[in-house]
């Protein structure tokens, strides 16, 4: 771990980079030929110098034709010491020539701020699908973080399925840089496009008012189109739960499906209005539920089992 | 984006009655190497993979419009290699490209030396099989010039060329793209000519070059005359396309030829050579592409849907009953 003092230091970063830099090193180089390997290293100690971009933008093209497409093993004390030096960095789903590209931006120069934006903004408009993703996946371990916000913030208008999972699932970045607007955008899409949403950071921590009501409004659009609701919607809610949206709680504590039901119960737990209080505790299915000890993460992972 | 949260396993499954024609080519596999699918529906995708239509080549063409600036370039290369490669995705077909600076557009000298530019950051993306479709269209000397030069490109890049054979002043045209291909160092090997018919089709095979076809309908290859050329010459280096673009032309030109060759008794193997195997053998050669591609994803999608699980597989779209009334 660093000290507080080496993190200051390293200004640019939120994190260690080079600690970063090395581990990734230890596991690509396990993952990779020995060509692959050799090609890898030639190309970045070159990136750390050189001025040539055309050059940097073809390897970081040609990168899978390289190291392959094999998905990343790691130990689980591999996982956890990448998590210490940079919180919530989840690579353990990844394929090899994905982590291969972010390792390779970990090794662009700092020291000119927009020189080392503008080398990697020029990679998205040209970026092929499996480069998207990447380039996305950097988002939380890149230098200068405010200065993504905008690209993050397009990359959710991407229709793209997997280039919105790179953004939305197990990526740090939108949590701890996006204005709220931006964040709700998210979760919004999130939700409208199925995407596993236990699977982003700090949905918790980030819910608001705002997110609560475009949420409930969305349920309803969902009802009066006799169109299903996602329960884990209501994660998002139940902080917020107030006499504009109590109804829809009470409308699905008493749905069909179990997982509805489930849903009301968590929420009205995570609320302080007085009435959602007295449903948990009155309401003998819900008091069930909330007696058992069930979290948002078990309902996430019994609707995957469901799917 | 459809929102599918109601989606039950019988949305995805096959539809239950197909053309007769189709019957007769069921459980079969076919490759499609030249289609540009930008300039088709979400339906072709459907009717596609119905057909057994697994992975195709879209290759960089002439849009119909000139283009006017070389970003309006880089974003269709991009889209080849972004945006329709996912649209291809969900419904189950591999998509590939090949990349280039067509013929016609070679005319505007100004642009296509921008456009050379840009393209050595395309040719080495993933999924990226050739450089192509090059060649002549009017055999200009700029149309030349710029042949040469993504001739030279893909010999650097050790990459197949597809190349576009014009229609008029054919037979001329195919001998002299061919001379080119030669003159530039270039392997016939490495080199698929496209658009061939009945009297180009000889002296490519003859100089070792791949030979495809085009299956379209008034203005290139109509499937029967192309099962008499499979019956003369075999399987060799032989391959059909459709080629299907904005002009009237048929998506499912691959899978129809299989079923009119084996409705006239041509063996299963030849058919499976020329509408499947050679075209992955020829572009294979890129490195980019391997059978394996899509024969492991679908043993993936057929495992998980013994599981009932629709949502992991791979983001498939629903099916809609288009001769229904309601749209729900």
């Amino acid at each position: 771990m660093p000290t507080t003092e080496e993190r200051t230091k390293n200004t640019v970063f939120t994190y260690n980079a080079n600690s970063l830099k090395s581990k990734l090193a230890d596991c690509i180089s396990r993952h990779v030929s020995t060509d692959a390997w050799q090609w890898l290293t030639e190309k970045t100690s070159l990136i750390s110098k050189s001025e040539n971009v055309q050059s940097f933008m073809v390897a970081f093209a040609a990168v899978t034709r390289k190291t392959g497409k094999q998905p990343v093993v790691l130990s689980d004390s591999e996982i956890s010491e990448i998590q210490q030096i940079r919180s919530h960095f989840i690579i353990q789903h990844w394929e090899i020539d994905r982590l291969c590209r972010v390792w390779i931006l970990l090794h662009l120069d700092t020291k000119d701020e927009n020189k080392y934006i503008k080398t990697i903004e020029d990679l998205f408009p040209t970026a092929e699908m499996n480069e998207q993703v990447a380039l996305y996946s950097a988002l939380p371990v890149l230098a200068y973080p405010a200065r993504w916000r905008a690209r993050c913030a397009e990359g959710i208008r991407s229709n793209i399925g997997d280039v919105l999972r790179a953004i939305m699932c197990n990526n740090p970045y939108p949590s701890e840089n996006l204005d709220e607007p931006a964040w709700n955008q998210l979760v919004m899409k999130a939700i409208f496009t199925e995407k596993p949403i236990h699977q982003i950071i700090n949905l918790d921590e980030r819910a608001n008012l705002n997110l609560a009501n475009i949420l409930s409004d969305y349920a309803h659009e969902r009802w009066a189109a006799h169109r299903t609701v996602h329960p884990l919607l209501w994660q998002c809610v139940g902080k917020f739960i107030n006499e504009k949206n109590f109804p829809d709680i009470q409308r699905i504590a008493s749905s069909e499906q179990e997982t509805e039901r489930e849903a009301a119960a968590l929420a009205c737990m995570q609320s302080n209005y007085a009435p959602a209080r007295e449903l948990v505790e009155k309401n003998p299915v819900l008091r069930d539920i909330a007696k058992s000890g069930m979290s948002w993460a078990d309902l996430a992972k019994k609707l995957e089992r469901n799917s | 984006m459809s929102c599918s949260h109601n989606l039950t396993e019988k949305d995805l499954e096959p539809r239950v009655e197909i053309p007769l024609y189709l019957e007769s080519i069921k459980g079969m596999k076919f490759f499609d190497p030249h289609i540009h699918m930008t300039s088709r529906t979400t339906d072709d995708y459907q009717a596609m993979a119905d057909a057994g239509v697994v992975g195709i080549i879209e290759p960089a063409f002439w849009l119909g419009q000139p283009r006017t600036g070389v970003a309006t370039f880089q974003d269709y290369y991009s889209s080849l290699v972004g945006w329709e490669r996912f649209r291809s995705s969900q419904f189950g077909i591999k998509h590939y490209c090949t990349i280039g600076l067509n013929s016609r557009e070679a005319n505007n000298e100004a642009l296509a030396e921008q456009v050379m530019e840009i393209l050595p950051l395309f040719i080495y993306k993933e999924g990226v099989v050739g450089v192509g479709e090059i060649g002549f269209d009017d055999q200009t000397k700029a149309e030349e010039k710029y042949y040469r030069l993504q001739l030279l490109l893909a010999k650097e890049a050790s990459l197949p060329v597809q190349i576009h054979t014009p229609h008029r002043d054919k037979k001329q045209g195919t001998q002299r793209s061919m001379d080119i291909a030669i003159d530039c160092g270039l392997d016939p090997g490495m080199v698929i000519v496209d658009h061939n018919n009945e009297e180009t089709v000889q002296e490519v095979l003859e100089r070792g070059f791949w030979a495809a076809f085009t299956i379209y309908p008034f203005t290139k290859m109509g499937n029967e005359r192309m099962v008499e050329v499979v019956k003369k010459y075999g399987a060799e280096r032989i391959m059909v396309n459709s080629a299907a673009d904005w002009g009237i032309s048929d998506p499912l030109a691959v899978p129809k030829t299989a079923a009119l060759m084996k409705q006239s008794g041509i063996s299963d193997d030849i058919i499976h050579l020329v509408t499947y195997k050679n075209a992955i053998a020829a572009f294979g050669q890129s490195g980019q592409l391997h059978e394996t591609d899509f024969s492991t994803t679908q043993q993936v999608d057929q495992s998980l849907k013994f599981q009932g699980n629709t949502i992991l597989r791979g983001g498939q779209q629903p099916r809609i009953n288009k001769d229904s009334l309601i749209i729900r």
